[in-house]
């Protein structure tokens, strides 16, 4: 059992929720969603962002519109759409149940985690 | 020492290290393989492509001169290489990646606030045939689907076909162009040049030898040369509409040294050359982007289908809850038509604005050697030189310009254009303007004297007598491209105008007598009462003919001052009179305001009869022409009449049970019966009214059924401003 590999198996599970979070918030450019994650001391290379967007866009959670940049061509700026935000919804509920039993059964002073704060680490 | 080379990445000319190309090369090579069998492979690499081509461009404007194998290193560490995405590894953020990403970062923040307003590109990422219909969907927030969906239903009017090929030529895609590959541009070569370097541009764009350009743009002007003398085919629109008429290839050549941008820098030059536009590489262009058009387009169905099932559940729940919520689909539909709707609009305006300054421009050269009849002085003429160009050609050459730059997509010195083209707009405008008042000043004052001169007739004791004119009618232009009627047959030097009235009355003696009444305008009473004694208008007699001129006289020293004859024919009681159509044709020609009869002391609607060009009439006591019928012309018969005066107020129609009269004379005492009254005359004025409308319609629909065909000039409101033709 590879200790890296579990690591970023736990990693890799909240991922598309954090990004989720982060456009939830606003329109995102995908520099912004990196600075935000990076922010949360929660760093993942860009190159990987940019299959997960497209992969939660086709599976229509998210959309982008083009828009204009000085100097070449426009940028995407991703949105949740209506079903991606049910997504999130289900994906908020679960993350609660989650912590709350990894809390309970771990029961140390870190996996302090509540409603308020666990979105703001 | 490292060779740079330019290349064209995203959208964006950038000078990169050899070496440094080669790494990006590997990489994107290497992101190519690691996403092969990923689901929108395209779309993921593109974005990563088109983020690194932002962080290139950050390097530039930051001022670095290319870029280096170091850059390209810190952007695929900062990326992640394929083998890093698979393992997730994230040990410790690299510092140095981070700041310099941090720093990216606040560039593009900064960067997003100062864009605003939106731009309409194709979406390349998201298209069946060329990415038109998600580009519009996104310029106006609205679900791709519908646009698609409203093209597929204009497809079938034809307009959305050519709508679709024009916008796909016309809009910018968002760019996916292969790395290290550089599209082509039109230039102008400054190295190579003759001229301006058109032909050389145009040489190296379509990879020919630029003499080819150039022996096409000469030949026709050599031809030109040769038919110098040949001015008269000047005027010959389908010469110039078939090119053959050499100064549109130098209009085209000017016009394209306008447009294309000069090649000035290392990359536009290559730019300039690119890589050869040949059959093969359109063709191969041409297969990549058709395969997956089948596959596209088929999933478009689907997703048609579905979204058209839920846009419908949408409706019929907006239906239902209209009252209580005005959004979603339905409410974006609506607002989705409307701004179709208004941008139709704009367009229809524009389309029909730019149609009615060609027809303009057609006609006023059609007309424009008619000029030295009007104009008097060298001012006037170097108004009318000046509206030509600065008015009314200007306009024309920006529209071109324009279309033509907006389809090459050429940036550079556009406000300049602009302004320029505005400026000499205003000039046409004050030369335009400065040419109306000062030609209207010629046309300000009318003879007053109306002395009725008698043409003298050598046997005016005949039993009938027909009027006809010397000469068939030549008109000018007749064989032309476009022909114009109102100035009948232009002969050398002097144009004829038929501004002839004839009246017809009743003789006190038994002879047939002719006058002639002259009437013209002027600078002043005197001009025009000298305008009118220089009219020469006369006829011979012979046996039973009379031959009249074959119009008023127009040359180059005896302007056209709204010159007008009135013939009064004298037909004793039993005799015979026949008019033909060549004398007065119902086109006369004047310039200003319609004929206000008061200004000429004379008025024509004193004529008893209305007869008909071509039919022989015999006069009758009664003062009125009957045809071989017996059939009155007398004008009352079928005229409303409505006469105001301080009697009271009289409409007189064809049918007698619908004449109303109202007496100042009759008594009325009471208020109510009054107002009683008015009620009921208001109705009855109003039906009458009507009636006499219904009529009048009826009227002139006969006349416009007799009439010549209506002249073109008389369907371009805008010429109405100058001349009306009646």
């Amino acid at each position: 059992m590879n200790i890296d590999n579990t690591a970023s198996q736990m990693r890799k599970g909240v991922l598309e929720f954090c990004i989720l979070s982060i456009i939830k918030e606003g329109e995102a450019y995908p520099s912004d969603i990196i600075e935000k994650m990076k922010a949360a001391n929660l760093n993942i290379l860009e190159g990987t962002l940019y299959p997960l967007l497209t992969r939660l866009k086709n599976a229509e959670l998210l959309s982008y519109r083009w828009e204009e940049s000085t100097g070449g061509p426009p940028r995407k700026y991703f949105t949740l759409t209506e079903k991606g935000a049910g997504f999130y919804k289900e994906l908020e509920s679960t993350w609660f149940e989650l912590a709350n039993a990894v809390r309970a059964l771990t029961k140390t002073e870190q996996g302090n985690i509540d409603n308020n704060n666990f979105n703001n680490p | 020492m490292k060779q740079v080379i330019n290349i064209n990445f995203h959208g964006r000319v950038v000078p990169i290290e050899v070496t440094a190309f080669d790494l990006l090369k590997n990489y994107t090579e290497s992101l190519n393989r690691h996403f092969a069998n990923e689901e929108g492979k395209e779309e993921i690499i593109n974005d990563i492509e088109s983020r690194i081509g932002e962080l290139f461009q950050e390097k530039i404007t930051k001022g670095a001169t290319c870029i280096t194998d170091d850059d390209v290193h810190a952007i695929i560490k900062n990326m992640g290489r394929p083998e890093e995405f698979e393992a997730m590894d994230d040990t410790q953020s690299q510092s140095s990646a981070a700041s310099s990403s941090s720093a990216a970062q606040e560039q593009s923040a900064g960067s997003n606030q100062s864009t605003g307003n939106k731009r309409l590109f194709r979406d390349e990422n998201d298209k069946v045939l060329g990415g038109v219909c998600s580009g519009l969907a996104n310029y106006f927030n609205i679900d791709v689907v519908i646009a698609r969906i409203v093209f597929v239903v204009l497809l079938f009017s034809g307009i959305g076909f050519l709508t679709y090929i024009i916008m796909w030529i016309a809009v910018p895609s968002t760019a996916t162009t292969q790395i290290g590959g550089s599209r082509k541009k039109l230039f102008r070569n400054p190295d190579e040049k003759l001229i301006a370097g058109v032909c050389s541009g145009i040489g190296n764009y379509f990879g020919i030898n630029a003499w080819i350009p150039r022996v096409l743009f000469l030949l026709p002007f050599l031809s030109f040369v040769s038919r110098w003398g040949h001015w008269g085919g000047l005027w010959d629109f389908g010469d110039v509409l078939r090119f053959t008429f050499s100064p549109t290839s130098l209009i085209v050549y000017i016009i394209l040294w306008m447009v294309i941008p000069e090649a000035s820098t290392t990359s536009e030059k290559l730019e300039m050359k690119g890589e050869k536009v040949d059959m093969n590489s359109i063709k191969a262009s041409v297969v990549e982007e058709m395969k997956g058009v089948g596959k596209k387009a088929e999933k478009f169905g689907k997703d048609a289908t579905a979204v058209v099932t839920e846009k419908a559940n949408i409706v019929a729940g907006d239906v239902k809850n209209f009252a209580r919520r005005n959004r979603g689909g339905l409410g974006n539909v609506i607002a989705m038509l409307a701004k179709i709707f208004a941008y139709f609009i704009i367009g229809c305006v524009g389309f029909a604005l730019v149609m009615g300054l060609f027809a303009l421009a057609i006609v006023s050269i059609g007309y424009f050697p008619l000029k030295d009849f009007v104009i008097h002085n060298d001012y006037q003429n170097m108004f009318a030189w000046g509206t030509l160009i600065f008015f009314i050609a200007v306009p024309i050459i920006g529209v071109i310009t324009w279309i033509i730059r907006k389809i090459a997509r050429s940036k550079s010195h556009g406000n300049i254009f602009g302004w320029s083209f505005g400026a000499l707009w205003v000039l046409g405008w004050v030369c335009f303007i400065l040419l109306i008042t000062s030609i209207s000043k010629d046309f300000s004052y009318n003879s007053k004297s109306i002395t009725e001169q008698e043409i003298m007739l050598i046997n005016p004791g005949i039993n009938k007598l027909e009027i006809t004119s010397k000469a068939p009618l030549d008109r000018y232009n007749r064989r032309r491209f476009l022909s114009f009627q109102p100035f009948s047959g232009i002969q050398e030097d002097t144009a004829y105008v038929n501004n002839v009235d004839v009246r017809i009355v009743k003789s006190t003696n038994d002879s047939f007598k002719i006058t002639v009444i002259k009437m013209s305008t002027g600078r002043s009473r005197t001009i025009a009462e000298n305008n009118a004694a220089q009219i020469q208008y006369n006829g011979i007699q012979k046996d039973s003919v009379l031959l009249m001129d074959k119009g008023i006289a127009i040359n180059k020293t005896n302007k056209f001052r709204n010159q007008r004859v009135v013939l009064t024919v004298y037909v004793p009681v039993g005799k015979k009179i026949k008019i033909d159509r060549s004398i007065s044709w119902f086109n006369n020609v004047h310039i200003g305001s319609d004929w206000n009869n008061n200004d000429w002391y004379y008025d024509s609607d004193e004529d008893p009869n209305e007869w008909k060009p071509g039919v022989e009439y015999t006069m009758k006591d009664d003062g009125k022409l009957y045809d071989i019928n017996g059939n009155s012309s007398s004008r009352s018969s079928n005229k409303t009449k409505v006469n105001i005066n301080s009697n009271g107020v009289e409409v007189i129609t064809n049918d007698d049970e619908d004449n109303y009269r109202y007496k100042n004379t009759e008594p009325v005492n009471k208020l109510d019966s009054m107002k009683m009254k008015l009620e009921n005359e208001k109705q009855k004025i109003k039906d009458s009214l009507e009636k006499a409308k219904q009529k009048i319609e009826q009227q002139l629909q006969k006349i416009g059924e007799n009439a010549e065909p209506v002249p073109l000039s008389s369907q371009i409101p805008a010429f109405n401003l100058m001349m009306s033709i009646n």
